[in-house]
């Protein structure tokens, strides 16, 4: 269970998220304005701050830059409804760990919120391990168990970014921005046919499922032993 | 009034008469100043030539001014010889004019002459001159002769100004008036535009001069605005009737959940079902969007060099499973290494997915889809080329206007928005985008990338 302030001015917005994140089990508080934000975001120690791009009194990326500027780095994740593609670079350099487009869906709110909290901490690792999985990035060499693996390079890619979050769910949007470093929403079911390919390779007839399809949200991959 | 005053053929017309009597005027000034200093130059020698020649012997001065005064057939003659003293010795001069100088120069002196008996003060104009005994010899003449002369001149003036001012206030007027029947008619067609109505045109004459020029880009510009606006309009329709569509069913499918759904799973699949038409419409609104800022440029700051071979394969990456998975072969062909382009590496990689993914959309299973970049005359052309059905020639022209889907392509799902996005794109970055046959059929899309010159 995490902390979270919520920043956002639309009510009936605030209540579905509030709802959604309260239902996950997190903690979370609301703020409906610039300045209650930024009094909220001060007077606590938070998990992670989600707000809004526009607020009323206090625009969101000055509430941001300011908290950074006093040295707060709690991870902070941007809402907005700014169609402006370069929004999404401004949101980041205003100290933004993450940004998300409205309209959103819950699902990928929550699993991008989960990805700030659960956020890797040593990415200097070399050999990743996840139950029977294990991944040599040096190598570039896949076993699971005693079987050696032949992946592509681009599934090797697919299969460390979800090796380094295990059991934590990642949407296709996020694993297309991070795997293909690409920003838009891909089209019909381009991830869905890649994430197959790699189950394929994976999981051979009899084995333990690894990587699981989560209804409406994403993909998540749990270690079989 | 204060129209008629504000008015354009007004305004024209006294500015006319105006500068026309200013010319006249200044044309008189002129003639009278020559007139006048002619007449005054030819008196002036000849006093002067008189008035030397009668002092040039003392024995014949009194001769010699009788003989100036009998030349005179209308008293306007004077002269007189006068003694050291100042006392008469000859002339019909009563006395010699104290304020005249015996240098030989002219002046205009005021004096006491008889005429005809009578006596009376008269300006003259005068020249003295000493002899060598002492004696002042004066030699006058009338100025009335030159102030007539002036003043005809003057009154002619007066008598030809009022033709003048006249004749410039009717033309002014003249050509005033047709200036402002063109204008009126001009006026008339605006007004209608105004109105709303954006098929008139404003008249244009057959003269060709700047008033039918100007008629005529205003009229080119006016064929541009309702190009634009049939545009936005028919986009607007198509954002409004395509909206409408999945909405409907949204509508239909929610109403049947929640009447006839038998347990909480049932009313699930129903809300699945409606989240995935929301999705669907929300991406329309949301390419509407992409399209719509795109063209308006404002991507520039994401500019930067982008490796067009590297794009094309990553993108080549994505799309092969898909393709596979379809029974489609998906081959890539770059020629040798390709220049580095100046763009947008995000969008350039968005422009080849659209194409890519109709291209996979369309193409039945066992056919073929290749990529490939070629140079060509300064460009790096990327073509995509697959075996699907292919597009009519005569939609060709159609098919990257938003919302256009042909004939076949409405069978399959998509918004028809795809190639309006990858137009978009084509034209932020100034690149050709073309659709030809391929040569197995199908169709060849072909994005030409302009090389930045000075980058090899």
């Amino acid at each position: 269970m995490a902390k979270l302030l919520l920043i956002e001015d639309d009510a009936a917005t605030a209540a579905e998220v509030l709802g959604d994140l309260r239902g996950r089990g997190h903690a979370v508080d609301w703020a409906a304005t610039g300045p209650a934000g930024a009094a909220a975001a001060r007077s606590a120690d938070w998990n992670a701050i989600v707000l809004d791009r526009m607020l009323p009194g206090l625009d969101g990326l000055t509430l941001l830059r300011d908290l950074r500027a006093a040295g707060d780095r709690t991870p902070a994740l941007v809402l907005s409804a700014l169609s402006d593609v370069d929004e999404r670079i401004r949101g980041l350099r205003a100290g933004g760990d993450d940004y998300l487009g409205k309209p959103f869906v819950l699902a990928e709110l929550a699993a991008r919120i989960e990805a700030l909290l659960r956020r890797p901490t040593d990415t200097r690792e070399t050999v990743l391990r996840v139950g029977s999985l294990e991944l040599d990035l040096i190598a570039g060499s896949v076993r699971r168990g005693l079987r050696a693996l032949d992946l592509l390079p681009r599934e090797l890619k697919l299969l460390a970014y979800l090796m380094r979050r295990p059991g934590q769910v990642v949407t296709r949007a996020m694993m297309f921005e991070e795997v293909w470093n690409y920003r838009f929403a891909p089209k019909s079911n381009l991830i869905d046919v890649h994430v197959g390919r790699l189950r394929r390779k994976l999981e051979a007839e009899g084995e333990p499922v690894l990587i699981h399809n989560v209804r409406g949200e994403g993909f998540t991959l749990t270690p079989d032993v | 009034m204060s129209r008629l005053v504000r008015s354009f053929a007004f305004r024209w017309a006294l500015g006319i008469a105006l500068w026309s009597t200013l010319l006249s005027l200044t044309l008189f000034a002129f003639v009278y100043w020559q007139t006048a200093a002619f007449m005054q130059d030819e008196l002036d020698q000849v006093l002067r030539h008189e008035v030397r020649y009668a002092a040039r012997d003392p024995e014949k001065a009194a001769n010699r001014i009788e003989t100036w005064i009998s030349e005179d057939l209308h008293s306007v003659h004077f002269a007189g010889l006068f003694g050291p003293d100042g006392a008469k010795l000859a002339g019909n001069l009563d006395g010699r004019p104290l304020d005249l100088p015996p240098d030989g120069e002219v002046r205009r002196i005021g004096m006491q002459v008889a005429i005809a008996g009578r006596r009376l003060q008269e300006d003259l104009w005068s020249a003295a001159a000493s002899l060598s005994d002492g004696k002042v010899v004066v030699v006058a003449h009338d100025t009335d002769e030159i102030d007539r002369a002036k003043a005809t001149v003057v009154r002619a003036l007066g008598l030809a100004l009022v033709p003048t001012l006249a004749f410039s206030l009717l033309g002014g007027m003249l050509l005033a008036g047709r200036a402002r029947r063109r204008l009126a008619s001009t006026e008339a067609a605006v007004a209608r535009v105004m109105r709303g109505d954006l098929r008139q045109r404003l008249p244009v004459g057959e003269a060709g001069d700047e008033f039918d020029r100007l008629a005529q880009d205003v009229n080119g510009m006016l064929d541009e605005i309702e190009r634009l606006m049939e545009e936005v309009r028919g986009v607007g329709d198509a954002v409004a009737h395509d909206l409408r569509t999945p909405l409907t069913r949204l509508r239909l499918r929610l109403e049947r959940g929640r009447e006839q759904a038998r347990d909480i799973e049932e009313l699930r699949d129903a809300v699945d079902q409606g989240l995935v038409w929301i999705d669907q419409t929300l991406e329309m609104v949301t390419a509407v969007l992409r399209i719509g800022e795109i063209e308006h440029g404002r991507r520039c700051a994401a500019f930067g060099s982008v490796d067009l071979g590297l794009v094309v394969s990553e993108a080549v990456d994505l799309f092969e499973p898909l393709a596979e998975e379809k029974g489609i072969a998906l081959s890539i062909d770059l020629d040798g290494t390709a220049p580095a382009i100046e763009g947008d590496r995000s969008l350039i990689f968005e422009a080849i997915a659209n194409l890519l993914d109709n291209a996979v959309k369309f193409t039945p299973p066992r056919g073929k889809v290749r990529v490939g970049l070629v140079r060509r005359d300064g460009e790096t052309v990327m073509y995509i080329e697959d075996t699907g059905p292919g597009i009519a020639a005569g939609e060709r022209a159609q098919v990257f206007k938003r919302f256009y889907r042909t004939e076949r392509a409405r069978q399959t799902q998509g918004n028809g928005l795809g190639l309006g996005l990858v137009a978009a794109i084509a034209k932020l970055h100034a690149f050709s985008l073309t659709v030809s046959d391929g040569p197995g059929g199908g169709c060849r899309f072909e994005l030409g990338c302009p090389t930045t010159s000075g980058r090899f």
